[in-house]
């Protein structure tokens, strides 16, 4: 199933894309594939399958999600963005 | 003194401009571990200083500068102190932090705070030096910018002289004017007005009484790891975008306080993002008096004008609050209330409000619109001077809409008379008790609550009196680093925050403390501040948010339908206080013993 994938912050300044368009079905899967479209941003991201501690990810807008079974659905949108929000 | 703890010089010196004479007092080691430094031995100060219901701007209102044990030490970010006093915006308690060199001048002359009290006859120049207090005369720097009366003081006195100073606004008693600081601010809650009340422009200070501290080479090893992790991923996004990548976040979120919080996005948020200012603008960095982060993010207007520093909160209530999209028009906002000395979110905030009053016609300003960068320009100048309408405003949202009345009082945007800094309340609803219960009133450094709504752990969406505890861990949290004072842009730095606020202080100081007898201290501190707003008469319903947040959803966008209800609200800060083991409408139980 086809999602989008929206980096936000130093997330997008490592991806070099606001965006991008793949297929996934968990989180786990959408980081997956992210990780080999995007090694720099997957390198600066990424800890062993798992966003490190300075990002989050973020469903449609709403739910900030922390685990690599969350599924996804079809046309679902997921935000990449810095952990610290605070300034 | 022998039993002074290392980290303090155990006395702190009290000023009466009104006599002109100083006496130092002496600070009982038991007190010092109990408030450590900065907001919480600020606010233990506070209680001995502070008359009952006092009117801030009268002169036994007392004016204080508090510094912390860990100043001095090479421990990155620790040049930071606490300006603290009853606020003339708020009328509760207020302290602002900043960071600069007057941090580290400050506490070399051999003082851990300086209270000042009285009235100078004439615009008067405190200097302070080890040895020595004197009055010198500010009738040439009078109607000057801080920087301005700062650089011309400094000549006068010498490179070795740090100064905090005021500009236009405190000179005007502006509610929300700040205390400038090499080119940093103390800005929340209206010192500088406190300042001015008492003729005083600034404060020279010099000094080389040095601590000591109890584990010197252990201090040196652990703040160079330190410094080494602040320059580290952790901090990254400080260092190459910093806080003002927050804007096209929160937008894409629904959750950037837009045109006076009548909306949560705002369409022309790219324009001011810095991903797109960083194109179309010079950018240089700097960092704060020791300081490794490296968080500050400086744009040009101009190649070659000194530039303007900005945050996210200045951003976005010199921006979208008031419907401003050209990013020019933003910096010389930015700019303009540094000179002036104008808190960048109360004056956001205010501007914003009266644009809101005006188009509903309350208000007979023909030109303050949403969106019209030069009426928010012309109106900064006339409310730092108290001309005309700035008058009006130079009081805060919430005395302005108490003029204006005709219902303007549901959306001035305030939580106890202090504008609420650019989070949206209804779409971060852990934060909206945070901003409800604030001993300062609306603030996101007191309170962190954001970072739980920025988290799988609630639903930022549906408030439940289960996240309270979060919101309380959060307060403790900045209580601590208030007090120690370190930067909370260490946060993310450390695997056990306060396992490592512990291992400092236990460094600097030599005390055996560990994280529970911590968060026994950050109680103390918290109960504190709430014990003086008691004495200076907080109510409970003063804990809440405006009526808008409360009767209206946010109409359109990503949040479209988030609401917060006043029923919600108040089981919240009821659980809030319960967990605290205050009384369900939040007074202290023990009220005496929080003294």
């Amino acid at each position: 199933m086809s999602i989008t994938v929206e980096f936000f912050g130093l997330a997008r300044k490592r991806a070099g894309v606001a965006s991008i368009e793949i297929d996934a079905h968990t989180i786990g899967t959408a980081f997956d594939v992210l990780e080999s479209l995007l090694p720099k941003w997957a390198d600066a991201c990424l800890d062993d399958g798992h966003l490190k501690r300075s990002f989050l990810a973020n469903v449609n807008s709403r739910t900030f999600v922390n685990d690599r079974n969350q599924p996804l659905q079809d046309g679902d949108h997921l935000l990449i963005l810095a952990a610290d929000v605070g300034g | 003194m022998s039993d002074t703890p290392h980290g303090y010089h155990g006395r702190y010196l009290h000023v009466d401009l009104s006599t002109q004479r100083s006496v130092v007092r002496e600070l009982p080691a038991d007190v010092l571990q109990q408030h450590i430094g900065g907001s919480g031995l600020g606010t233990w100060l506070l209680q001995q200083h502070t008359p009952h219901e006092i009117d801030p701007l009268t002169p036994d209102s007392p004016l204080l500068f508090v510094f912390s044990p860990l100043i001095g030490s090479p421990l990155t970010t620790s040049a930071k102190f606490a300006v603290m006093a009853k606020s003339p915006l708020t009328q509760r308690i207020n302290d602002s932090l900043s960071s600069s060199h007057f941090a580290i001048a400050g506490k070399k002359t051999g003082h851990d705070a300086i209270v000042i009290t009285g009235h100078a006859d004439s615009p008067a120049c405190l200097i302070i030096e080890p040895e020595s207090v004197r009055f010198e005369s500010a009738d040439d720097v009078w109607g000057l910018s801080s920087q301005q009366a700062a650089n011309q003081i400094r000549i006068r006195l010498g490179k070795q002289f740090h100064i905090a100073s005021i500009g236009p606004a405190g000179e005007h008693l502006v509610r929300y004017a700040t205390i400038s600081n090499d080119g940093r601010h103390a800005g929340r809650g209206g010192l500088g007005a406190v300042m001015g009340s008492k003729n005083l422009k600034a404060v020279a200070v010099t000094g080389d009484r040095l601590t000591t501290y109890a584990h010197s080479d252990e201090l040196i090893a652990y703040s160079k790891d330190l410094s080494r992790k602040s320059f580290g991923p952790a901090t990254a996004k400080y260092r190459e975008l910093g806080t003002v990548s927050n804007l096209l976040t929160f937008n894409r979120l629904g959750t950037l306080p837009t045109r006076n919080f009548q909306q949560s996005e705002f369409a022309e948020a790219e324009r001011l993002a810095p991903e797109t200012m960083s194109v179309t603008h010079d950018r240089t960095r700097a960092s704060c008096a020791a300081c490794t982060i490296g968080c500050e993010h400086i744009f040009h207007v101009s190649p070659g004008d000194k530039g303007v520093r900005m945050e996210y909160e200045n951003l976005f209530a010199l921006g979208p609050l008031c419907g401003i999209s050209h990013p020019d028009t933003v910096l010389c906002a930015s700019a303009l209330c540094d000179e002036l000395g104008l808190d960048t979110i109360s004056a956001g905030g205010t501007i914003a409000f009266a644009m809101e009053c005006a188009e509903r016609g309350l208000i007979d300003a023909p030109d303050l619109r949403f969106g019209n960068g030069d009426a928010l320009l012309q109106t900064l100048h006339l409310l730092a001077h108290r001309e005309g309408l700035g008058d009006l405003l130079a009081e805060g949202s919430r005395l302005a809409s108490q003029q204006i009345g005709q219902g303007s009082e549901d959306f001035a945007p305030h939580v106890k008379g202090l504008e609420l800094p650019g989070y949206e309340p209804r779409t971060l609803q852990t934060m909206a008790l945070g901003f409800a219960v604030g001993t300062r009133g609306a603030d996101h450094n007191r309170s962190g609550a954001y970072q739980v709504d920025f988290s799988d752990k609630v639903d930022r969406l549906l408030a439940t009196p289960g996240d309270v505890t979060l919101a309380i861990e959060t307060e403790n949290e900045a209580a601590l680093m208030d007090s120690l004072i370190l930067c909370k842009f260490l946060r993310g730095v450390f695997d056990d925050r306060l396992a490592a606020m512990a291992e400092m202080l236990h460094l600097v100081t030599g005390w055996d403390i560990d994280v529970a007898e911590l968060q026994e201290t950050a109680t103390r501190i918290v109960n504190a501040k709430k014990d003086y707003n008691i004495r200076q008469g907080w109510t409970p319903d003063e804990d809440t948010l405006p009526k808008r947040f409360l009767t209206q959803a946010i109409p359109n966008g990503e949040s479209a339908g988030a609401a917060l209800t006043e029923e919600t609200l108040k089981r919240q800060i009821e659980a809030y206080n319960l967990a605290r083991g205050w009384t369900p409408d939040g007074y202290i139980f023990d009220h005496e013993s929080a003294s």
